[in-house]
């Protein structure tokens, strides 16, 4: 569940990121407190307070004195526009690398690329 | 003064070790005292101060586990040394003086019932008719020396382990049988016991406690750097 | 933050054998620390000294700002249970935990009552005869239920099944959230309490050979298997911590970071980069660790490694 690479703050604040793009965090709904994440992740309350945290400076989430932390409106198409940045060079280049080193060519990997949307699609 | 109090309490949460492990082995040899009585022909009075000695037994492993035992439990919820020492030597001290007041009780019992009209006697003051105060802090002196014996052999055991432990022992034994020595050679044998007896059971018991003050005072100055 | 107890050059020698070597460090406020290590590191020797159940060959110990040696004010807001912590003879855990709420004004009877019966721990036995992991949630429940400011816990798992130790993780977890106040947690299973910590010091005989923030440790150094040349490019001006070769293909544990460039230039040759945990990392700093596994042709890489893992604390400041 938890990867050794990166700081665990910045898992934390992608995880809740990817509940906001995939629509299940909603914008204006609360999201889960310091408590709760920790809890559930079994992770340190200052820690997963600092994922909190880089999401309130982001603009991600927003204070509510007294209640909680918030869905800012406009998170959701902001970390979609962010995502689609990072696209190319996060799962584009190694796939390319990859593709290289087995010997597949563009048009090659297109259809594959081609097969696995149909297949998504139909499922 | 409450820390003291505390660990008080906290050597009495269980009262096992300092006063129903005494009174049980009290009882028994009590109830073993009374068969003999029972059971020997004899007509003239019949002694078993044994039976009232059994209990200070047991203080002095009270006394050893409350050092290896306790100390270390202490410790864990940072309670100081001092405080350890000084609620622990007063933990005894309640306890002997419970143990002495039933000795006592025991002593004014078989007096008037003529040695539980058996001519049977477990104290010896019973016999003599030393003041119930002599029964008291003889029995109240006994324990404590008893309890202090043990606190004192675990502490230099537990800072500096056996070889010291036995060389202390064995150190103090040599002392003993070298002043015995000392007092058959000189002929001073007839003083000594002469001085004893001007003392009475009440003066013994005086120097008892003063032994073991000396003893309370060494053990804590040990346990001040005793590690686990 | 805050600190509540500052370690300056302390040394523990038992005779010839050094416990503990020039021990420096601060342990923050309202923080869980981890401090971690092989057996016989020196982890219970530090704190059985931070808590003046033992005395420092040389250095000193401030908790809470004061000498921590026969100081009531200091001694009773710490807590220090012992792997192998002794009971008085008679006592049943019961008898135990009446006693801890003598002594901590915080003492939370429910919380122990309802650790009590997460562990299963029979509370009418005596203590003498629990088993191994019975002993530990007893030592467990002293320290959660106690709250004192500061909590030591002296590999508080041994003899627990993995559902209890997860239980004990949980409870710490939570408990801690709700009140906040520091803990001082001894390992050798690292990976099992890496997340839950936020400070992270490492000892190996007797040094600290880490001291940071857990934050920065994660992703300090990655693995990194493949052609030997490749590896060998992308270890040139970085920190080898191990590195074993067979035929061509090498394996090492290098420090620092890996760019997105990195990362492509090295899948792009073939060369398979990895997360290295942090009981990897440890056991790659620690010289022990190099001689574990060495395989055929394996070259043992920087052997002061760790000395340098050390300065990552420096990266750590908070």
């Amino acid at each position: 569940m938890v990867d050794d690479s990166k700081a665990l703050f910045l898992q934390i604040a992608e995880r809740v990121e990817d509940s906001i793009v995939d629509g299940s965090l909603a914008e204006d709904s609360q999201a889960p407190s310091t408590n709760e994440l920790a809890a559930f992740y079994r992770i340190n309350p200052a820690t997963a307070a600092k994922g909190i945290s880089l999401l309130v400076d982001k603009g991600v989430l927003h204070k509510r004195r007294g209640i909680g932390m918030f869905v800012a409106p406009g998170a959701r198409r902001a970390l979609i526009a962010e995502r689609r940045a990072a696209f190319a060079t996060n799962y584009l280049d190694p796939l390319a690398a990859e593709a290289h080193k087995l010997g597949l060519d563009v048009d090659e990997l297109t259809q594959l690329l081609r097969e696995r949307f149909t297949e998504r699609t139909k499922a | 003064m409450t820390r003291i109090s505390n660990v008080v309490r906290l050597q009495l949460v269980n009262r096992q070790a300092y006063i129903f492990v005494p009174l049980i082995v009290l009882g028994g040899a009590v109830l073993i005292g009374f068969l003999v009585f029972l059971l020997v022909p004899y007509g003239g009075p019949k002694y078993a101060i044994g039976a009232t000695a059994a209990p200070l037994w047991s203080f002095v492993v009270v006394g050893i586990q409350a050092l290896t035992l306790s100390f270390p439990f202490s410790q864990a919820l940072g309670v100081t040394r001092r405080d350890f020492h000084l609620g622990t030597v007063l933990t005894a001290a309640l306890t002997s003086a419970m143990l002495a007041l039933i000795y006592l009780a025991i002593a004014l019992l078989e007096k008037a019932t003529g040695g539980w009209g058996m001519r049977g006697y477990f104290a010896l003051s019973g016999l003599d008719g030393d003041a119930p105060l002599a029964a008291l802090a003889s029995y109240f002196t006994l324990a404590m020396l008893c309890f202090l014996s043990g606190y004192w052999c675990a502490a230099i055991f537990k800072r500096w382990g056996t070889v010291v432990l036995l060389t202390v022992l064995v150190g103090v034994s040599v002392a003993v049988v070298a002043a015995a020595l000392l007092v058959i050679r000189f002929g001073a044998w007839d003083a000594v016991v002469g001085w004893l007896v001007s003392q009475g059971v009440l003066g013994l018991s005086a120097w008892g406690l003063v032994l073991a003050a000396g003893l309370t005072a060494s053990s804590y100055a040990t346990l001040r750097r005793v590690t686990q | 933050m805050t600190s509540v107890i500052e370690v300056e050059h302390l040394t523990k020698r038992y005779g010839a054998a050094t416990a503990l070597d020039d021990v420096s460090l601060s342990l923050a406020e309202n923080t869980v620390h981890g401090l971690l290590g092989r057996n016989g590191a020196g982890k219970t020797t530090l704190m059985s000294i931070l808590t003046a159940q033992n005395f420092p060959t040389s250095g000193t110990v401030r908790v809470f700002g004061e000498d921590p040696y026969e100081n009531a004010r200091v001694l009773g807001r710490l807590c220090f249970v012992r792997e192998n912590q002794k009971y008085p003879d008679h006592f049943k855990p019961v008898h135990a935990f009446r006693a801890a709420s003598y002594w901590y004004p915080n003492w939370d009877q429910r919380l122990a009552e309802r650790l009590v019966s997460d562990f299963q721990l029979p509370t009418d036995r005596l203590i003498k005869k629990l088993s191994r992991g019975q002993l530990s949630a007893v030592g467990i429940i002293l320290g959660m239920a106690a709250r004192p400011d500061v909590t030591f816990f002296d590999e508080p798992y041994l003899g627990l099944d993995a559902v209890a130790r997860q239980v004990f993780y949980d409870r710490l977890l939570e408990d801690y959230s709700d009140h906040p106040r520091t803990i001082v947690l001894s390992s050798h299973l690292i990976d099992e309490v890496a997340n839950l910590l936020e400070r992270v010091i490492v000892l190996d005989k007797g040094r600290v050979v880490m001291d940071a923030a857990a934050d920065d440790v994660r992703g300090l150094a990655v693995s990194v298997v493949g052609d030997a040349a490749a590896v060998a490019a992308f270890a040139t001006g970085r920190e080898v911590l191990r590195r074993q070769s067979l035929g061509n293909v090498t394996s090492a544990v290098v420090k620092g970071r890996v760019s997105e460039a990195d990362r492509a230039r090295l899948a792009g040759s073939g060369v398979e980069v990895t997360p290295v945990s942090l009981q990897q990392l440890i056991v790659s700093s620690a010289d022990g660790g190099l001689d574990q596994g060495g395989g055929v042709g394996a070259v043992a890489g920087s052997r002061r490694g760790d000395a340098s893992v050390a300065r990552a604390r420096n990266g750590g400041a908070r």
